[in-house]
C-alpha cells in the first residue's frame, strides 16, 4: 500500500503540543514554554515495545505492566499556535526547528510500522496526499528515512539521562507513581505533566541561571495568554506557578 | 575545635576537611560518602562533582546544586549500615539518611549509594533513593522441630504447645 504526503505549508499542525528531544528543548527554551510529559503506552499497541526501550515499565496494581516514556515538550495549549509561527503562517525558526518538526508527519517515537494514522491529515488540514505528492510510506516501510532516522537517533540518546532521572523521580515522590498507575489505568490514555525544572539537576551542561532567564519571560507571557479564559484555567496556574518559580531562581 | 558537620564526633580537621581540601584522600567509601554530605554543608559542590565515577559526570549538574542549596539547608547524617567499601575494597555500598530543611519544612534524604575505586580512588557511581529492605520471610516451624527458643524441647512441648 503506497502513501503519499506533500506539506503544503498551511501551519495546521503548528498548534498545540510540541514533543522535543532534551537537545531541541535546550536550544529553543527561549521560545517554548518547556514540560515534561509522563506518558503511558497503549497496551499491546504496534509501539509498546519501543516505548518500553526508550521509557521503562510500570507495575500497576493489577499486576500487569505498562511501558511510559519520559519526554520534553512545547506545551502550548490545545489549539493555541506555536510561539515560532508567524503571522504569515510560516515558520520563523524554519532553518533551526526542532527535529520533531523535520519528521512531520512521520513520528520516530513509533515503530517503522506504526505510523499509517499519522499519514492521514486531521480535520481542517490541508496537507496533500494525492498521488501527485511525494511517496512517504510503502508496505509499511518508511522511504525517505533521514529524518526518522534522526529523530529516532535523539530519542536514544535523550532515554540514556531520562531513564535514570525517571527513576529518581519515581523513587523520590511516591504520589507520581501512583498518579501513573492511575493515568496508565484509564481506557483513553493520559499523560502526567511536569515541571521542566527536574530535569536540569541531571543536565550537566546548562547554567540553571541561564535557562531560568530565558523561561521566565516565555512562562509569563502564556501566563498572559491564557488569562481570563475559561478553557484555559489550569494551563494558566500552571505557566503561572512557573514563571514565579523561575523567578526566585534568578532573584536568590 | 569545630565538629565535623558529618556528626561523625570527630574535629573537622581530623575527619572531612583534609578530603575536601584535598591534602587527604578518602580511605574508606564511608569516608568518601561523610565528605560528599559536608562538601553539601559547605557548599563545595566542586567536590561533589569530581568524586562522581566518570560515566556520571554529565548527569550532575553544578549551577542547578548551587541553586538549589540556598533554599536548603542540610542539618544532619546518620550512616544506617555499610557493606564493603573498606581499604582493601573495591566496591561498597553505603545506606545513609541525611536530614535537611526545605523551604522551612524537615525533609530526609534517605539513600543507598552505591562506590567503587577509580584509579585507586573512592567514587560515588549511583544511588538508590528510599531503597527497599529485603522482604521479612517467616518460616515456619513444624510441631517436631526444636523449639526456637533455644530450649532443646520440641517446639510442640515448649513454645508452641
Amino acid at each position: 500500500m503506497d502513501h503519499h504526503f506533500g506539506c503544503t505549508a498551511c501551519g495546521k499542525c503548528c498548534h498545540g503540543w510540541l514533543p522535543l528531544s532534551i537537545k531541541d528543548a535546550l536550544a529553543h527554551a527561549d521560545r517554548f514554554p518547556l514540560f515534561l510529559f509522563w506518558m503511558p503506552a497503549r497496551p499491546g499497541g504496534k509501539s509498546y515495545d519501543l516505548t518500553a526501550r526508550l521509557g521503562f515499565e510500570l507495575k500497576l496494581k493489577n499486576r500487569k505492566k505498562v511501558a511510559v516514556r519520559v519526554f520534553p515538550v512545547s506545551y502550548v495549549p490545545t489549539g493555541m499556535a506555536c510561539p515560532a509561527l508567524a503571522e504569515d503562517g510560516l515558520c520563523q525558526v524554519h532553518e533551526n526547528k526542532p527535529q520533531r518538526c523535520r519528521t512531520m508527519p512521520l513520528s520516530g517515537s513509533r515503530a517503522e510500522n506504526d505510523q499509517v494514522d499519522l499519514l492521514r491529515p486531521k480535520p481542517g488540514w490541508d496537507c496533500d496526499i494525492s498521488a501527485e505528492a511525494p511517496l512517504v510510506y510503502q508496505d509499511k516501510k518508511i522511504v525517505g528515512r533521514e529524518d526518522f532516522k534522526a529523530e529516532r537517533q535523539r530519542l536514544e540518546a535523550d532515554s540514556n539521562i531520562l531513564k535514570p532521572f525517571a527513576q529518581l523521580m519515581l523513587d523520590s515522590v511516591p504520589s507520581l507513581r501512583m498518579d501513573l498507575q492511575k493515568v496508565a489505568l484509564r481506557p483513553k490514555g493520559g499523560h502526567i505533566i511536569v515541571n521542566f525544572s527536574t530535569l536540569i539537576p541531571r543536565l550537566a551542561d546548562v547554567d540553571i541561571l541561564d535557562f531560568a532567564a530565558k523561561q521566565q519571560p516565555v512562562m509569563q507571557a502564556f501566563a498572559q495568554k491564557t488569562k481570563g479564559h475559561a478553557d484555559y484555567s489550569q494551563d494558566h496556574k500552571r505557566y503561572q506557578a512557573c514563571a514565579d518559580a523561575w523567578q526566585q531562581v534568578l532573584e536568590s | 575545635m569545630t565538629d565535623c558537620p558529618c556528626n561523625s564526633g570527630l574535629d573537622y580537621n581530623d575527619c572531612c576537611g583534609p578530603i575536601l581540601a584535598g591534602t587527604a584522600k578518602a580511605l574508606t567509601a564511608e569516608a568518601l560518602m561523610r565528605s560528599r554530605y559536608t562538601a553539601h554543608v559547605k557548599g563545595d559542590f566542586e567536590h561533589v562533582a569530581k568524586t562522581h565515577a566518570q560515566k556520571i559526570q554529565s548527569t550532575y549538574n553544578i549551577s542547578a546544586a548551587k541553586a538549589q542549596s540556598k533554599n536548603t539547608e542540610w542539618v544532619g547524617l546518620e550512616i544506617r549500615e555499610t557493606v564493603d567499601g573498606g581499604p582493601d575494597d573495591e566496591t561498597g555500598t553505603v545506606l545513609f539518611t541525611a536530614r535537611f530543611i526545605e523551604n522551612g519544612e524537615q525533609n530526609l534524604h534517605r539513600e543507598l549509594g552505591q562506590f567503587c575505586r577509580e584509579n585507586g580512588d573512592w567514587v560515588y557511581v549511583d544511588g538508590k533513593i528510599n531503597p527497599q529492605g529485603a522482604p521479612v520471610r517467616v518460616d515456619k516451624v513444624g510441631r517436631n522441630d526444636p523449639c526456637p527458643c533455644g530450649s532443646g524441647k520440641k517446639y510442640k512441648k515448649c513454645c508452641g504447645g
